[in-house]
């Protein structure tokens, strides 16, 4: 198995409910766990508006009850890759961004370093920020949730 | 391959000789005024070029040769890298100014070079002393058709690029600590940083930072580095060419990232393991809010570092600072 094989099983449970997920095999053994960040900084309860009708089959109701829980407006922002999580461009320096601050499309959110490779992560909306789901100078994982943005209508 | 300018003609045309070239002669073969090849004379005198004129004889040109685009531009044989070159006596940073290039568009292979920067930057905000006359400071601007979670690997093209480059002044062969320093005899003789525009699923540019100690001697460093920096004219016993080194520089970029772009991430991390000094060696590596102390196993295919700790453990770290353990300094 290799990353490729674990980043489609990620995709995959994306699109469901499932929140953990083990696989073993003669290569070794898998385990992947999802949510944990969701769980520590509850969204608001599901008050979204009603969905509208859906036209996909009614064998998934797991995703459509995912999507009904968070807002429309609140925007997950995840990692592009695997790496380590900086708040600041350097320890001196003040944070890109707190809870509650405004931000524009394309500015800066927080890096990912990966090897010397530095990732500026930059907002695609207009809007402001509801939480940041991870502590500075943490690991992430590619797709892990870094931050909720609640887009401006 | 683009316009390469009056300027650059003009100073082909005089080092191509012999001797005095006319003004006339210079006014006919770029198809301009006898008065516009004067102002290009003196625009070239002030960047740095000692330009011989007599009334009769005309133009002639007397070293020594300065360090800028047109230099380095002469000398390049690469296919895209450095085509599109902007050179400045100073700027703040050029990753910083080859970011901004790049947002705006700059082609492939763009790149920024400077004598002199006056933030150069490492990682995390870092300092890359960056003194004028000296040195290279350089970006390379890639547009590789990769996704983000593959883009670490420019870091290793740009080691792999950099110690081949370095190791053709140098007698000592240079040593690449994980995951790109450049080190000679033990101490650091270049840095690298990259910095990358993406989306989700798809790299916009990513931006090669290169900076070379390469003319600094011992005394000119800092206290702060004294110990721990070194220069490739240390190694090497006498001044280097830096125009010839960062041609050099270019041209192993080019080479290390077409091989990468067509032949995978195998043959760099070979090429990169042959650089690599700190297999079997105690090592400490500096993470954010820890510090890891072990023997290094080398990297795995992935290029992150293993380092086994005395407990046993064979920790896997994709970002930090590494040393060997003996030494002190950061």
């Amino acid at each position: 198995m290799d990353i490729k094989d674990i980043k489609a099983i990620y995709k995959f449970l994306r699109e469901t409910d499932i929140v953990e997920f083990e696989l073993e095999g003669p290569d070794g053994k898998v385990r992947l766990k999802r949510g944990g960040a969701h769980a520590a900084h509850p969204l608001k309860e599901v008050s979204a508006p009603e969905a509208a009708p859906s036209t996909a089959p009614q064998k998934e109701p797991a995703k459509e009850e995912a999507e009904k829980a968070k807002p429309d407006n609140i925007k997950v922002v995840t990692s592009p890759m695997v790496g380590t999580f900086y708040r600041s461009p350097s320890p001196e320096a003040s944070p890109f961004i707190e809870v509650g601050s405004v931000v524009k499309k394309a500015q800066t959110l927080c890096i990912i370093e990966a090897m010397k490779l530095m990732n500026e992560v930059e907002s695609d909306f207009n809007g402001k920020v509801v939480s940041i789901l991870v502590e500075n100078g943490q690991p992430v994982e590619y797709g892990e949730p870094l931050f909720h943005i609640e887009v401006s209508k | 391959m683009r316009d390469k300018g009056p300027e650059t003609e003009i100073i082909r045309l005089l080092k191509a000789g012999p001797g005095h070239v006319s003004g006339q002669g210079l006014s006919r073969a770029l198809n301009v005024s006898r008065t516009a090849v004067w102002k290009h004379i003196e625009a070239l005198r002030r960047s740095g070029y000692t330009i011989e004129a007599s009334p009769s004889k005309g133009y002639r040109l007397l070293g020594p040769l300065p360090f800028n685009g047109i230099e380095v531009s002469s000398l390049l044989e690469t296919e895209f890298v450095g085509r599109e070159l902007f050179f400045h006596d100073e700027v703040v940073s050029t990753n910083s100014e080859a970011f901004g290039l790049a947002r705006s568009g700059a082609p492939e292979g763009t790149v920024v070079m400077a004598d002199s920067q006056t933030g150069g930057k490492g990682r995390l905000g870092r300092k890359w002393e960056s003194p004028a006359g000296l040195n290279i400071y350089l970006s390379v601007i890639l547009r590789p058709p990769i996704s983000p979670e593959e883009a670490h690997w420019l870091t290793f093209v740009a080691a792999v690029a950099a110690a081949e480059a370095i190791s053709v002044y140098c007698p000592e062969r240079p040593v690449v600590k994980w995951p790109n320093d450049i080190l000679i005899n033990g101490k650091k003789a270049a840095g690298i940083l990259l910095e990358m525009g993406s989306e989700p699923e798809r790299v916009h540019f990513v931006v090669m930072g290169i900076g070379v100690n390469v003319n600094t001697t011992r005394p000119m460093f800092p206290d702060c580095i004294k110990n721990t920096a070194t220069s490739v004219r240390e190694a090497n016993g006498a001044e280097v060419d830096r125009r010839a080194l960062a041609a050099r520089l270019l041209s192993s970029v080019e080479l290390w990232y077409k091989i990468y772009l067509a032949e995978g991430t195998v043959p760099i991390l070979s090429e990169w393991k042959r650089y690599f000094g700190f297999e079997g060696k105690e090592v400490r590596v500096a993470s954010f809010d820890s510090t890891i102390e072990g023997v290094c196993l080398g990297v795995d295919e992935t290029g992150a570092l293993l380092v086994r700790e005395p407990g046993g453990i064979v920790r896997r770290i994709v970002a930090g600072d590494m040393e060997a353990a003996s030494s002190r300094c950061s």
